[in-house]
């Protein structure tokens, strides 16, 4: 054989051998434009096809133990395989899940001024596994959250507000706190650990940072229990007999993991997914067309300007009329119009769509001409001719900063296009987020004040009304590095007001003290609304039963069900 | 001179073709090699759309977004079709592409500025100083160029402001590019000097050189590195490709020059979740990435034919 | 040869030093990886201040690097903030094999993420590096033995091209092609999503599938410059006297090019090939996320955007630590293969 022929036959086996793969079986081809569930995967087919709905996310969780990580995707599976003690609907009203009743100062929950908080347990709740969940295991959860060697993402309020948590019986707990603790049903008993499984392995290690089971927790109190996780690729949840209100209607709860946004929205387009989240609002009318549904929850989010207003800002801030001219000069029902696709409202307050925000306020209308004559009486003209006013010699030119996402640089944009009408400048830059948010301490861009106004969405904790922010022993500085008031704002009358929200007791007296700090910070434009960010779902037409919350967003799962 | 028969034979002086100049055998070289006359063509082509395109649309325009236009395919009112947030793909393409050659030709200039001083310095003086620049150049080699630029941009990127240069503003991240592909490609260019020196340096117009008491600095800068240019040459064309190649790598990957200021390789920055959709997100500037690198590779090739001193083709 | 080996193994270790320095002190100013720790709100103050002194993150640059090193169960440390430290540390250090645990994934061990990882990348690396070697081999041989025809100018003019793109453009040329013209003809088309659809589970043919395009990305732009390379060093070889006298002595053809020429030739082919790492490398980081490969690549992405230094730190050295033995088992094949090369 000449070499001539050696060579071909060579090739042509590298590329039989590449074609081969590429021909792959007769049958699966077909399978991944098919809806997933309506073939039996397991090799041992039960008699009913089980019903499997797969959910589409675009980030991986880090950990599954729920006082290990705050990230929204491992939070939003709560609900899936670990309970909590009780849970939002969709109107965000709290319900009993593990308890006989919420505790209130009439039946004798609440006592001792709000210090002394009673829980009642069901009798018929279970952990996955069989094994009875009483009153030891919230006690156990506790000790775990305080504990120095555990590095738990958020020790809120256990560290410094509980005092004690006890059960005098396998059916009560009792938690005791340092001073009456108000927003108790938004903070406490965000998911259980399980005693049985976690303290031997406590024990054994000394700290439950490299357990096992955050992230294959075979043993949950949910409707669904936790089969197998797959890094990188798919989680599978599986219904859990033992589910004390009664085995879900689903079999399965499939959760693929993609890579980024335009991937999840092909997925849900093709019915590849059942469920999706975290879109931009630019992918609602795609997923509309397609048949998908788009629930909106709210979850208290609003998108917002928050201005720098401590030391070294920007002399024009620090004039109330400047603010409010910046307010007026910015066209925000436009930019939600053309943005956001008009699927949302611009924002007034920081606690719109909650009961506490004052309802006489409306968002602070789009008045160029007013705002230039605040500027001018503010004493901000433009002296030399080029386009931004100045004063004193320093020019209106704010720095104004936010991450990298699309529909923030877009509203950049629009916003230097809108300011500059009215001679206000505006220089933008853009950060990676884990810059951006970064401490004092670190350096962080928002939290130093190097920005003027920094943009992002932020809520309270929801939904409770109560928020740091702005208290004035919250300003960061090199002793408090870790400082929460990012703003640096510090107005007596302000902080005033939040320390005697937190000790309030009553509801319409607390309501009252909110519609006060509401119209405050709106009229001192300290924080300035873009717009409303509810949480966007994309919900396959035959999943059906799905209600979501914005607090715990698939609080109903166990009644979720597949229509074929 | 006349033989006996009568015949005239031409003189010798006439048989002799003229000495060329040096730059006339070059120009006699590089014209035969077919595939870098057209690099050169392209490459001026390529230049002239990035630069003289911005005169006929404004830079505001291709950082324009109208969602509402969003995907939108090629057709006369785009003739490059729209991206995702409805930005139009030409006008991007042009402004990208002058950011793009800019970056290319910085990072060169970055580079040849480091490596020709770690290698001319590594060469001529040799012993312990050849010895402690070639470790820190084999430890920067050892750590692969992609994993450590993104490393780098995460580091710096987000830092710099935007600049404001001749009326125009450039997001800051076009500076970190710059440097960091600058400070992670300065290595095969030292090498390649370090060798020229280390051969150049016994030759005995150096030894004449410092026979005559000439100080070293001059040595290095007037005597031996113009007659290592051929190689230096070749390897800083060849960067310019390189680095165009790498900058659209990490600005795909999301780390690099940040939008709204274009440039061919944050254009195709999540393209592939459009491939069904919209496959013109990414052919134009993907096809214009290809033309320029693939241009600058001829015109290096060419050089590398024309300035190799053992050729010797006419 | 077995001094040559021992001091270049002792010469990598202070290289993998300075390696590990440099990108430590890089990573320390690279982000904040207590910022993303709220989930979709800023961190509390108490809490931030609570994990930075947990984590460690409050000691010195230097100190932490010699946690990371060494360990900290050598030394005590404060954890529950009453500023008397009493509790031992947990870390072994690098040196014994703890490359510590990751900040994203939490708690479990760098090592064990980064390993979960790794072999698929590997799945993608072997095969490419195998398709470039047969690859560059053919059409190199093949158009150095047909120097000047239109098919050794066609497929000259095809690895200039080959190598001129960038990574990305090819996969995404290749994507179009045969996952989405061909879907749009009819033909049995290839996946472009992930290692394997999870509703057919993970077979052996279900991963070959999906690994096709990733593989014929990575490997285009080195089959294209090597096949250029092999080309050239071939032709140089086939030049030489002794290619001459065996054709002169009646041997066939085929022997002549088989054991003479390439033999002679691969000198120069296994130390490029050798040398082929860091690109692999670098073509798997982009070909992972175009086709959300779950390999070693994406992840150091994802890991790099939270700071996660344990894995991030944990990625470089075990790929610096590869590209060195490559380099010296190179140079020892190199050796082997010429025998007039002696180390001194």
């Amino acid at each position: 054989m000449s070499p001539k022929h050696w060579r071909w036959i060579s090739a042509l086996a590298v590329g039989g051998l590449l074609l081969a793969a590429c021909a792959g079986p007769a049958q699966p081809i077909e399978i991944p434009t098919e809806e997933p569930g309506a073939q039996p995967a397991q090799p041992t087919a039960p008699p009913a096809e089980p019903k499997v709905a797969v959910f589409i996310f675009t980030q991986e969780f880090d950990t599954l133990n729920p006082y290990y990580t705050n990230m929204f995707f491992s939070q939003i599976t709560h609900q899936i395989w670990d309970v909590w003690a009780w849970q939002f609907d969709d109107s965000n009203e709290v319900y009993p899940v593990m308890l006989t009743e919420m505790p209130t100062v009439e039946n004798g929950g609440i006592t001792d001024g709000g210090k002394v908080l009673s829980l009642t347990l069901r009798d018929d709740l279970t952990w996955s596994d069989g094994e009875p969940l009483t009153a030891n295991d919230f006690v156990f959860t506790y000790e775990m959250i305080v504990d120095p060697n555990n590095a738990v993402a958020s020790a809120y309020p256990y560290a410094d507000e509980v005092a004690s948590v006890e059960a005098p019986d396998d059916r009560t707990v009792v938690i005791t706190f340092n001073a009456p603790f108000i927003p108790w049903a938004s903070a406490l008993w965000k998911g259980l650990l399980p005693e049985h499984v976690l303290r031997p392995v406590y024990e054994a290690e000394g700290t439950l940072d490299n357990a096992e089971w955050n992230h294959a927790p075979t043993v949950g109190a949910g409707p669904y229990v936790f089969a197998e996780w797959e890094s990188g690729s798919f989680t599978r949840f599986v219904a859990n007999e033992n589910y004390w209100l009664g085995r879900p209607k689903l079999d399965e709860i499939f959760i693929r993991f993609v890579p980024d946004d335009a991937s999840q929205i092909n997925a849900l387009v093709a019915g590849d997914g059942d469920l999706g989240t975290f879109f931009a609002y630019s992918d609602v009318p795609t997923l509309r067309e397609a048949g998908v549904n788009v629930l909106t929850a709210q979850s208290g989010y609003n998108e917002g300007w928050f201005f720098y207003l401590g030391e070294g800002s920007h002399a024009a801030l620090q004039d109330v009329r400047v603010r409010q001219a910046i307010a007026m000069g910015f066209d925000r029902a436009s930019l939600v119009e053309d943005l956001l696709l008009g699927m949302t409202k611009p924002a007034t307050t920081y606690w719109d769509n909650t009961p506490y925000a004052d309802p006489a306020l409306e968002p602070w209308a789009y008045d160029p001409l007013v705002a230039a004559t605040l500027l001018d009486d503010a004493g901000w003209i433009d002296s030399n001719g080029d386009g931004t006013r100045d004063k004193d010699g320093v020019e209106l030119v704010l720095t104004y900063g936010t991450t990298t996402r699309e529909i923030r640089q877009d509203t950049q944009a629009v916003a230097q296009q809108q300011l500059a009408e009215i001679g206000v400048g505006l220089e933008l830059i853009n950060y990676d987020s884990d810059l951006f948010f970064a401490s004092y301490g670190e350096g962080g861009p928002a939290a130093t004040g190097e920005l003027d106004i920094m943009q992002y969405s932020d809520t309270t904790n929801f939904p409770d009304p109560d928020i740091y922010y702005w208290l004035c022993a919250e300003i960061p500085s090199a002793d408090y590095p870790d400082g929460g008031n990012w703003q640096s704002l510090c107005d007596d009358q302000l902080d005033g007001l939040f320390q005697q929200e937190i000790a309030q007791p009553d509801p319409a007296e607390r309501q009252q003290t909110f519609y006060d700090i509401s119209r405050m910070m709106y009229e001192q434009v300290y924080w300035l609304g873009l717009w409303q960010d509810p949480d966007l779902w994309g919900v396959n037409e035959r999943l059906t039963n799905v209600k979501v919350s914005g607090t715990t967003p698939f609080f109903n799962i166990a009644e979720w069900d597949l229509q074929s | 001179m006349d033989t006996a028969a009568g015949l005239s034979l031409p003189r010798l002086e006439e048989l002799e073709a003229p000495p060329l100049s040096l730059a006339q055998l070059f120009w006699r070289r590089f014209r035969r090699h077919n595939m870098a006359l057209v690099g050169v063509v392209v490459l001026a082509l390529l230049s002239l759309y990035a630069v003289f395109g911005s005169f006929l649309q404004t830079e505001a325009y291709a950082n324009l977004t109208e969602t509402g236009l969003r995907l939108q395919s090629p057709s006369a009112a785009h003739p490059f079709g729209t991206d995702t947030v409805g930005r139009d793909i030409l006008a991007r393409t042009i402004y990208g592409g002058q950011i793009s050659l800019l970056i290319g030709l910085s990072a060169m200039l970055v580079e040849l500025v480091i490596g020709v001083s770690v290698g001319a310095l590594a060469g001529y003086y040799g012993k312990a100083l050849d010895s402690l620049l070639m470790r820190i150049t084999e430890a920067w080699l050892n750590i692969p160029a992609l994993f450590l630029l993104l490393i780098m941009a995460k580091t710096f990127g987000g830092r710099i402001p935007d600049i404001q240069l001749l009326g125009r503003s450039f997001s800051g991240s076009v500076v970190v590019i710059i440097l960091i592909i600058g400070l992670t490609s300065w290595m095969y260019l030292a090498r390649i000097v370090r060798a020229e020196f280390l051969s150049l340096k016994e030759q005995d117009f150096v030894l004449a050189a410092r026979a005559t008491g000439t100080r070293n600095l001059a040595i290095i800068l007037q005597h031996i590195l113009p007659n290592s240019v051929a190689p230096i040459v070749v390897a800083a064309t060849l960067s310019v490709g390189n680095a165009i190649l790498t900058e659209s790598y990490i600005s795909f990957l999301g780390l690099g020059v940040q939008p709204p200021t274009a440039t061919w390789g944050n254009m195709l920055q999540g393209a592939h979740g459009y491939i069904e959709q919209a496959p013109w997100l990414w052919i134009f500037p993907g096809t214009l990435i290809l033309l320029t690198v693939l241009s600058i590779n001829f015109i290096g090739d060419g050089l590398r034919d024309a300035l190799d001193p053992r050729s010797r083709a006419v | 040869m077995g001094r040559y080996i021992l001091r270049r193994v002792l010469q990598a270790i202070p290289l993998l030093f300075i390696i590990s320095v440099v990108i430590f002190a890089l990573m320390m100013s690279a982000g904040d990886p207590l910022a993303t720790m709220g989930g979709r709100r800023a961190t509390r103050p108490s809490d931030r201040e609570r994990l930075t002194r947990q984590l460690g993150l409050d000691k010195p640059l230097h100190v932490q690097y010699l946690y990371w090193l060494i360990g900290n169960d050598w030394d005590k440390l404060d954890l529950d903030g009453d500023g008397i430290p009493e509790t031992a540390g947990r870390r072994l250090g690098v040196l014994r094999g703890d490359f510590g645990t990751s900040l994203v994934n939490r708690g479990r061990p760098a090592l064990e993420v980064i390993w979960e990882r790794l072999p698929n990348t590997l799945l993608l690396m072997v095969p490419a590096e195998i398709v470039i070697i047969l690859g560059a081999l053919l059409v190199g041989i093949y158009s150095a033995l047909r120097q000047y025809s239109w098919l050794d100018h066609a497929m000259t003019t095809l690895s200039f091209i080959g190598y001129s793109m960038p990574i990305f453009f090819i996969a995404l040329i290749s994507m179009y092609i045969f996952a989405v013209l061909f879907k749009r003809w009819g033909l049995p088309y290839l996946p472009t999503i992930g290692m394997f659809d999870p509703t057919v589970g993970r077979s052996t043919l279900e991963v070959m599938r999906h690994m096709v395009l990733p593989v014929f990305s990575i490997a285009t732009i080195s089959l294209a410059g090597y096949s250029r390379y092999i080309r050239s060093t071939m032709l140089e070889v086939l030049s030489q006297d002794y290619i001459r006298t065996a054709k002169a002595k009646g041997l066939p053809r085929r022997e002549v090019v088989l054991i003479h020429a390439l033999k002679n030739a691969s000198l120069p082919i296994v130390t490029v090939v050798g040398l082929d790492l860091p690109f692999l490398l670098a073509g798997a980081l982009v070909t992972e996320s175009i086709f959300a490969w779950p390999g070693m690549g994406r992840l150091f992405i994802d890991h790099l955007e939270r700071t996660d230094l344990s894995v991030v730190m944990g990625i470089l050295l075990l790929i610096s630590l590869a590209v060195v033995t490559f380099q010296l088992l190179t140079d020892i094949a190199y050796a082997w293969l010429d025998p007039r090369i002696r180390f001194d």
